[in-house]
């Protein structure tokens, strides 16, 4: 029993080792003076700072977040509206096959998606920049925010609904104090999920960029491609960090609701 | 003497999926009393509730508010406000917004709103709990609350849809006194819903026994207990021994293979009746001074009394309640008053004779 319990930590150990290797290795190559991937010559931090003084760079780094932010705001809207209409649908069917159809937009490759974008906004005469990138993102995110509020929903007691209609409140009323200030963990939950999404999308977007327009990840993508600079480890860190940060931060937001007993949901 | 009806149904049915739930029923409700629907559940009794508060229509009749048809206003609308059965209280409010959200709805002032949650909490003697989550809470103490909110708002009929059957034992009992203080208080009428039939009886002014989507008999709990309408009512309030008898004239009655003076009349000559009488009624004497000859089968110590379970020669069963022992197997006699005889036409579950008062 004891030794199987030690043979299970070992092995979470390798797994995890195996997982975060190469972006360890990343980032230890980001300190290297020598300009290569395999022999490590003396710490320097000339990567950092060429991608500090890139500005086309932080250009598309601000067009990132701003798309990010953008598209995530504006899908969380649309999506806990889409999560309200599936919950107030009568019908059990009809109910089932909206969820089905959110579920779909989750589970089908990116590629398809970006591939039938490209198509799309061609077709209309949409050009290819940051509107296509900013609708295909709202598109993708959409699904996560209503599966992300739904269940919230699914968990609130309906006679709160009637507590609050005998109260003297009308539907406004109900849905603006009762409704979404219940369902609020469930909407940053999803918030952060569109945020991380767009943030990190590659497929879709590398599709729908169009010249002189780029996100984080397929500048990064094209750079690799030139060839090999370490700044591009350096790139690679500092996105890790973020990511880092916004995990704690979500973390430190989930936790704090679930205390005061309303996000008991713990991710 | 005929008061001032605040709620009457009239001929009121409802129905969901086909099925029908509520079935012709028509009832007025009066000021300031305290009235209990009782009946098992699916009787309909919280679809009543539902159709006063106004969270659902009648498919048939008319309910009439003051005397003016209220069908389609809505819930928010009306005077009437409800304690839910699971509370309903809003988890992200403390106690005192939550006692405050019917005020906040109408945009009553601060002041005024701090003085009537205040008042309301003082009420249900919460007071320093404004601050609370409700989530800390115990489940008396959000019963409180929930009653706190309804009466903040000045209702004129309170609707409680069986508030108390969360709680336990100890803490429902005391709760049956405070919510009966709390309606004297108040003088509002108050429409309580439950399928506890001492909670009824402890309570209420009122009751109407329900089955099936029909009213089965109204009364005051004395009424209800000592002159149950038909077998359904007699043997839902109270334990009873119900019998298949015959009417063979004014006070004379034949059941149990014997004849009987009894204290009812009205009835055709030899018409066929259900006889009820309760256990308490039962006196255990000597076989030979006994109206019935019974063998003892069991016998429970319930505290207060011994509950016998007796059989007679024809094979009927007797409940007996007495303070008396009696020994397993002895024979005895059963001896019962003329007025402990009730009798009752039988009824193809319906409830004639609905409301004589």
């Amino acid at each position: 029993m004891r030794s199987n319990h030690k043979w299970g930590k070992v092995y979470l150990a390798v797994v995890f080792v195996i997982l975060y290797m190469p972006i360890v290795y990343l980032i230890y190559y980001s300190f290297n003076s020598g300009g290569t991937m395999h022999d490590f010559e003396g710490v320097t931090l000339d990567w950092y700072k060429e991608v500090l003084h890139d500005t086309r760079l932080w250009i598309i780094v601000l067009n990132t977040i701003t798309i990010a932010l953008l598209s995530s705001a504006i899908s969380t809207i649309l999506g806990v509206m889409g999560a309200l209409a599936i919950y107030y649908v009568k019908s059990w069917r009809m109910k089932q096959i909206l969820l089905m159809l959110n579920n779909v937009l989750i589970v089908s490759p990116d590629v398809i998606i970006g591939a039938s974008f490209l198509i799309l906004f061609t077709m209309i005469g949409i050009q290819l920049g940051f509107t296509s990138v900013l609708l295909s993102h709202i598109a993708f995110s959409v699904p996560i925010v209503v599966l992300m509020v739904l269940p919230k929903l699914q968990e609130m007691s309906s006679t709160l609904i009637d507590a609050a209609r005998d109260l003297g409140a009308n539907q406004w009323d109900v849905l603006t104090k009762v409704v979404l200030p219940y369902i609020t963990p469930g909407i940053f939950a999803g918030f952060f999920m569109a945020l991380t999404y767009s943030l990190d999308d590659f497929a879709v977007t590398f599709f729908v960029t169009g010249n002189g327009f780029s996100t984080l990840s397929v500048e990064i993508y094209s750079r690799a491609r030139q060839g090999i600079s370490l700044s591009i480890n350096a790139l690679s860190a500092l996105l890790f960090l973020l990511t880092i940060a916004l995990v704690i931060g979500y973390y430190f937001i989930s936790q704090k609701s679930a205390v005061s007993g309303m996000g008991g949901r713990r991710r | 003497m005929e008061k001032e009806a605040i709620i009457r149904f009239e001929r009121v049915t409802k129905i969901y999926d086909g099925q029908v739930v509520l079935d012709d029923i028509s009832f007025d409700i009066e000021r300031g009393k305290f009235y209990t629907l009782l009946g098992p559940s699916g009787c309909g009794k919280t679809t009543i509730l539902r159709l006063i508060a106004g969270f659902t229509e009648p498919t048939e009749g008319t309910i009439y508010f003051h005397g003016k048809p209220v069908n389609h206003i809505p819930a928010n609308k009306r005077q009437v406000n409800t304690v839910f059965q699971d509370y309903a209280l809003f988890p992200h409010l403390n106690v005192f917004e939550n006692v405050a959200f019917g005020l906040r709805i109408k945009k009553k002032k601060q002041a005024e709103i701090r003085e009537k949650v205040m008042e309301a909490l003082r009420f249900v003697n919460l007071e320093g709990y404004e601050n609370r989550s409700v989530q800390e809470m115990s489940g008396g103490q959000r019963q409180r609350v929930a009653i706190a909110r309804a009466i903040v708002n000045e209702p004129e009929v309170l609707l409680l849809d069986e508030p108390l059957s969360a709680l336990d034992l100890k803490l429902r009992t005391e709760m049956q006194y405070e919510l009966r203080e709390l309606q004297r208080r108040l003088g509002i009428t108050f429409i309580f819903v439950t399928h506890d039939q001492e909670e009824a009886l402890a309570m209420s002014d009122q009751i109407f026994v329900l089955n099936k989507g029909k009213i089965q008999q109204s009364g005051t709990p004395k009424e209800i207990y000592d002159e149950p309408v038909n077998r359904f009512v007699a043997d839902f309030i109270g334990e009873s021994n119900i019998l298949r008898g015959v009417m063979l004239k004014d006070y004379l009655v034949e059941f149990a293979g014997k004849r009987f003076m009894c204290v009812d009349k009205g009835f055709r000559p030899n018409e066929p009746v259900d006889v009820v009488i309760r256990p308490e009624d039962l006196q255990i004497t000597t076989r030979a001074q006994g109206k019935l000859q019974v063998r003892v089968d069991s016998q429970l110590f319930r505290g207060v009394h011994y509950e016998l379970c007796c059989y007679d020669e024809d094979g009927n069963e007797w409940l007996v309640h007495s303070t008396k022992k009696a020994e397993v197997g002895e024979e005895i006699g059963l001896y019962f008053d003329p007025e402990a005889i009730h009798v009752m036409r039988i009824s193809e579950e319906d409830g004639e004779k609905i409301d004589e008062n």
